[in-house]
């Protein structure tokens, strides 16, 4: 009787796995397999003792069905849970021979090995990559479509794990995964969750599959994954709803008409966060993705009170990284476009573990605290009141130096909001050494990061002080500014041309910054108006020489040797600057900026008014204003005269 | 107050309940699913034969199935891991609350047999590395091992650990982890209508005086209460 027999010692047990006797490795192999089912202690000290490299020898090299079946299942074993059992089965080279099992004649083995390999995947050390070279791929795909119904489900929940990247997604639908997978919809409860899982995992973030898989079978397949959503097994209601989630966030307009169905997707996943386990754990996260970037959802979320759910997470001692990564990007999702939402989030008083999460081991969490700090700096009434604490600045700095750069850009589009029109925290900022961070950020060559940093330091210069203005030059240096200024990135090159906008903006001494060595700033804006196509860019410009066309005389002659310069045959009527800029109909903000620099330079009562008037007369620039006061624009038509006024008061004053 | 409540006489209740119509084959499939997760396997397969109803799971499942609970129901703990392993691994390699309790249930048995030094051994080997992942698995552990303190069992305040209903437990969680491994609901139908039974019927209690099903074995319709 087996329960009475006492099992051999571990160390003679491991040695009669080589034995030569096949009953005996059988026995061996049965008796190690029963003690380590179950028992971490059991599995770490049998890989101690060499156990794992014997149990796959059998594998390689049997060739009876029970020995394969129970070689199989204790590598199944050794990597279920422990990460130690995964690492000493890959090392063993297991993977090839398990994957040649899959095609063994009997069922069982290819049971068996299915299983082993679901086990090894569910762990972050397979090797996912591996799973894509050869003819694997096929073999996985073909085992979907087994009779056997557990064989089909261990190789949906393979494909659901080894599916990262869009290569791997483009990968498993070339060689028909998405087909078989929806065929597996209509089998067992785990088959059919299985499935799910791997569709899913196919169409994250991929347009193209997601639009194959509404299209197939004249849109049944997608009508039945909306069914699942109401299903009994939450697992599955869960599933449905991330496949369906996927879908809406690739491309918003395919679920359109089926709103309720949405709405009701969320009543549901917010029901999903009580449930214990893996599904409560993922819920949060997936209404993240199904709310992202639909206005009419966030509404109907908050409707559902599920912020205040959320944020009861928040104050759990104990919370999962996913859990809390999906939390937190709920929440950022929620709180992206209304202030109401941000309000409530505030008035929970929740500030302090968002915060924390700041600084999570897990880069997840991390990522998602920082979208939601974003989310919640986006409002000046909150700065003021809410986020005041400087404890909020210090680890978002720390961020600026994350490992990842995805965090890195999260924690600059934060920086951003906050320094923008907040003064104590723009002090703050400078006190933590921010700004060198950003300046470094700004020289990066990831683009997004440079892009990000100079946002960021844009928003810092937005209404600052002559002292704010003076360290970041000192430390940006007006080369590094003019390199921004042409970088190779068009985003880039309009938010430089925005910061030296900011910079050059108020008082006479942030004016004198645009001629501040050889006018470095201003031959720069110059060479972009000259050059440049993109009317955002340009629009910059002419804000920013109409900034400068507010200083004293001196800038105001400057801005007109740029805009309407004088050559040795006398003014150029139809070729100046301003002139192209007052006759660009493609976008009324350019003319409206540029009448703005016409007033600003033909102000009254300034000493050399009348000399500029009567160059800008000689320009045509008057006749060319005269015929602007029919301008379909409201505001141009308002600034045309206002600028035609500037025109004749000096007519009269002349007199 | 109970004026207010509107009374349904026994003849207007039973006239509505004749209008309810129920599908003789929905019947036959609570019955065959009742048969099937009870594990009732002679049953269920002439149930078959006579009435046509397919069972929603192959029987063959059934006989596996019944042999792990019957080991358990007979003490014999280290056979059931070894048919339940075989059955699939990783029904207990992922439900560590389970596995505790078949090891558990091994224990009991060791104490039962009143071998001593192997059931501390086992405890300490086997058991004591479980309740340091959990804290719940010890507190359990330290209930069970204080059987050993008692010469009389009877006078142990967890003497009931020793009874044959904790056999029963164990084998019924045994037996719901292999139903769901197989896809299989864990519990049978008919409870769940039962229960929605009595709920439906606490409902109407607010509103009218009807005949109400006190015996549900015999499904009685008692008198209105007036």
């Amino acid at each position: 009787m087996p329960a009475s027999a006492a099992w051999a010692r571990p160390e003679e047990l491991v040695e009669s796995l080589s034995s030569l006797d096949n009953t005996a490795r059988l026995k061996a192999l049965r008796d190690v397999k029963n003690q380590i089912i179950g028992n971490k202690t059991k599995k770490l000290s049998y890989i101690k003792l060499g156990a794992v490299p014997r149990v796959v020898e059998i594998l390689a090299s049997d060739t009876e069905v029970p020995l394969l079946v129970q070689s199989a299942a204790a590598v199944g074993s050794f990597a279920c849970g422990i990460e130690a059992g995964v690492k000493a089965v890959l090392d063993s080279g297991v993977l090839p021979h398990l994957l040649k099992m899959l095609s063994n004649g009997d069922n069982k083995v290819v049971e068996a090995c299915a299983r082993s390999l679901k086990m090894i995947f569910q762990s972050t050390l397979a090797p996912k990559s591996d799973m894509f070279q050869g003819h694997r791929m096929e073999l996985i795909i073909e085992l979907l479509n087994s009779e056997n119904d557990s064989v089909a489900e261990v190789a949906a929940s393979v494909l659901a794990r080894c599916c990262e990247t869009v290569d791997h997604q483009r990968a498993l639908a070339d060689a028909g995964g998405l087909q078989s997978l929806v065929g597996l919809l209509n089998g067992s409860l785990k088959t059919r969750e299985a499935a799910l899982d791997a569709l899913a995992a196919l169409t994250r973030g991929n347009k193209q599959l997601c639009s194959t898989l509404t299209c197939m079978d004249q849109g049944k397949s997608l009508a039945m994954i909306m069914k699942l959503v109401k299903d009994k097994s939450s697992r599955t209601r869960l599933l449905a709803c991330t496949c369906l989630a996927n879908i809406g966030k690739a491309s918003p307009s395919s679920l359109h008409q089926e709103r309720e169905i949405r709405a009701g997707m969320l009543s549901i996943l917010v029901k999903l966060f009580d449930e214990p386990g893996q599904v409560g754990e993922e819920a949060p996260g997936v209404l993240a993705d199904l709310v992202s970037n639909n206005e009419d959802l966030q509404k109907v979320a908050m409707d559902m009170n599920s912020i205040e759910k959320l944020a009861e997470f928040l104050r759990k001692d104990e919370i999962s990284p996913k859990q809390l990564a999906g939390v937190l990007m709920a929440l950022a999702e929620l709180c992206s476009r209304f202030e109401d939402s941000r309000k409530q989030l505030l008035d929970l008083k929740v500030q302090a573990p968002i915060i924390a999460a700041l600084e999570h081991d897990s880069v997840g969490v991390r990522a998602a605290a920082c979208s939601c700090i974003k989310s919640l700096s986006r409002s000046v009434q909150n700065l003021r009141t809410g986020l005041t604490d400087e404890l909020l600045v210090l680890p978002l700095l720390k961020l600026l130096s994350d490992s990842s750069s995805d965090i890195q850009a999260l924690a600059l589009s934060a920086v951003s909001n906050i320094v923008l029109d907040f003064k104590p925290h723009k002090a703050v900022v400078f006190r933590c050494g921010g700004v060198s961070q950003l300046i470094q950020l700004s020289q990066s060559m990831d683009p997004i990061l440079r892009l990000n940093a100079v946002w960021a330091l844009k928003n810092l210069l937005y209404m600052s002080d002559k002292t704010v203005k003076e360290r970041v030059m000192g430390e940006l240096t007006f080369n590094s500014l003019v390199d921004l200024i042409f970088d190779s990135e068009e985003k880039v090159r309009e938010q430089a041309m925005a910061l030296v906008r900011n910079l050059v903006y108020g008082d006479v001494d942030s004016v004198q910054l645009a001629l501040v060595q050889d006018s470095v700033l201003l031959h720069a804006v110059e060479k972009q108006l000259h050059v440049s196509t993109q009317p955002e860019i340009c629009i910059q410009g002419l804000y920013i020489v109409s900034n400068v066309a507010a200083g004293n005389e001196v800038h105001k002659e400057a801005v007109m040797d740029i805009v309407i310069p004088v050559t040795s045959v006398g003014v150029n009527r139809n070729t100046s600057l301003l002139m192209r800029y007052l006759q660009d109909m493609s976008n009324p903000q350019i003319r409206v900026v540029a009448l703005w620099c016409v007033i600003n330079l033909t102000f009254p009562n300034s000493p050399g008014v009348s000399s500029r008037i009567s160059r800008l007369r000689d320009g045509g620039i008057e006749a060319q204003l005269q015929s602007m006061v029919d301008d379909p624009c409201l505001d141009v038509k308002d600034r045309a005269k206002t600028a035609l006024e500037h025109f004749s008061a000096v007519e009269v004053h002349s007199r | 107050m109970s004026s207010s409540k509107k009374v349904i006489t026994k003849e207007e209740w039973e006239k509505k309940l004749a209008d309810v119509k129920i599908r003789k084959e929905d019947m036959n499939k609570l019955v065959m699913n009742f048969l099937v997760t009870e594990g009732y396997v002679e049953a269920a397969e002439k149930f078959q034969m006579e009435s046509g109803t397919q069972p929603d799971i192959d029987l063959g499942t059934i006989t596996d199935r019944m042999a792990v609970r019957k080991a358990v129901q007979c003490g014999n703990v280290e056979d059931a891991i070894e048919k339940v392993n075989d059955l699939n691994p990783e029904i207990l390699d992922t439900n560590p609350q389970l596995f505790f309790h078949l090891q558990q249930q091994r224990l009991i048995e060791l104490i039962r047999s009143g071998s001593v030094e192997e059931a501390l051994q086992f405890a300490q080997e086997e058991l004591a590395p479980r309740g340091e992942e959990n804290h719940a698995f010890l507190e359990e552990l330290e209930r069970t091992v204080a059987l050993l303190a008692f010469e009389d069992t009877a006078s142990c305040p967890v003497g009931e650990l020793l009874d044959v209903s904790q056999r029963q437990k164990t084998a019924s969680e045994l037996n719901a982890a292999i139903l769901t491994s197989q896809s299989h609901e864990k519990d049978p139908k008919l409870p769940s209508l039962l229960k929605m039974l009595i709920w439906a019927q606490n409902q109407l209690d607010e509103k009218a005086s009807y005949p109400r099903i006190n015996d549900l074995v015999n499904a009685t319709l008692e008198d209105p209460v007036t």
